[in-house]
C-alpha cells in the first residue's frame, strides 16, 4: 500500500506544478525596467537568453517527467486492473475508496483541503483585486494554492500509513 | 470514543491483519486503522469482525469509560 501509485500521485502533481512555475517564470519575466527619478536615471535588464534556456530546459524536464509518470501509471494499471487510473479522469485519482476505512481517511484529507481552499482562494482574489500585482505573481498564487492542496492531502493521508505493521 | 480489542482477538486466532481483512472484505490498512483507534467501523463491519473473531460485538467494541477494567 505504501507504494500504491495513488498515494504518490499528489507528489507527481506537485512536481508538475513546480515545473509550471518555472515555465511561467521563463515565459513571463523578461525584465525590461526603466527607472527615471531624481537619483537614478535608467537601466534595462534583459535576460532573454537565460529565459529561453529556462523555458527549453523546463519543457524537456516536463515531458521527461510526463513520460515517467505515464510509465508508472501504466504499471499501476497493469498491476491493479480493478483500480485503473485514467490520465483523463475528472475524478481525482488519488482518492482511496476501496472500503470504509480508506474512504474515511480520504474524507478527512479532503476536508482539510477544502478548508484550505475556502480560505486561500478568496485571499488570493482579494490580494489580486486590491493590489496592483503583476500577472506572474497571480499565476504563482494560483500554483501555490494548487501545490498546497496536494501537499495537505498527501501529508494527511501519509500520516495514517506511518508505522504500518502487519 | 470507541475502544476495541481487535488486535488482541486477532492475535488469539493467529490471524494477520491481511487475513482478517480478507475475511471481512476490507483492506489490511482498514484493520490497522481500527486497531489503532483512528477509525470507528460501521455497525456492519463491526458485526462482520465480531463474527470473524468469534466473539460478541460488545466484547470487541465498547465506549471509552464503560468497561470496569478501564476505571
Amino acid at each position: 500500500m505504501k507504494n500504491d501509485f495513488r498515494l504518490t500521485y499528489p507528489l507527481w502533481m506537485m512536481a508538475f506544478i513546480i515545473m509550471l512555475g518555472v515555465l511561467a517564470f521563463g515565459l513571463n519575466s523578461p525584465i525590461t525596467e526603466f527607472v527615471n527619478t531624481h537619483n537614478e536615471t535608467s537601466f534595462t535588464i534583459k535576460l532573454e537568453a537565460l529565459e529561453g534556456f529556462i523555458v527549453l530546459c523546463t519543457i524537456i524536464l516536463y515531458f521527461t517527467l510526463l513520460a515517467i509518470f505515464l510509465v508508472r501509471l501504466n504499471k499501476h494499471n497493469k498491476e491493479n486492473p480493478a483500480q485503473k487510473i485514467s490520465p483523463f479522469a475528472i475524478r481525482p485519482p488519488e482518492y482511496l475508496e476501496q472500503d470504509e476505512g480508506m474512504t474515511f481517511i480520504t474524507r478527512k484529507a479532503v476536508q482539510k483541503v477544502y478548508s484550505f481552499i475556502t480560505f486561500a482562494l478568496p485571499f488570493l482574489a482579494t490580494f489580486a483585486i486590491v493590489l496592483p500585482v503583476p500577472r506572474l505573481l497571480i499565476i504563482y498564487g494560483i500554483l501555490a494554492i494548487a501545490f498546497g492542496q496536494y501537499w495537505i492531502y498527501y501529508t494527511e493521508v501519509r500520516k495514517h500509513f506511518k508505522g504500518e505493521t502487519e | 470514543m470507541l475502544r476495541n480489542r481487535v488486535k488482541e482477538m486477532r492475535a488469539r486466532h493467529s490471524l494477520t491483519q491481511s487475513d482478517l481483512g480478507k475475511q471481512v472484505d476490507v483492506t489490511r490498512q482498514t484493520i490497522a486503522f481500527i486497531e489503532k483507534g483512528e477509525f470507528s467501523p460501521s455497525i456492519t463491519l463491526s458485526l462482520k469482525l465480531a463474527k470473524a473473531l468469534q466473539v460478541d460485538v460488545n466484547e470487541l467494541f465498547w465506549l471509552e469509560g464503560e468497561k470496569e477494567d478501564e476505571k
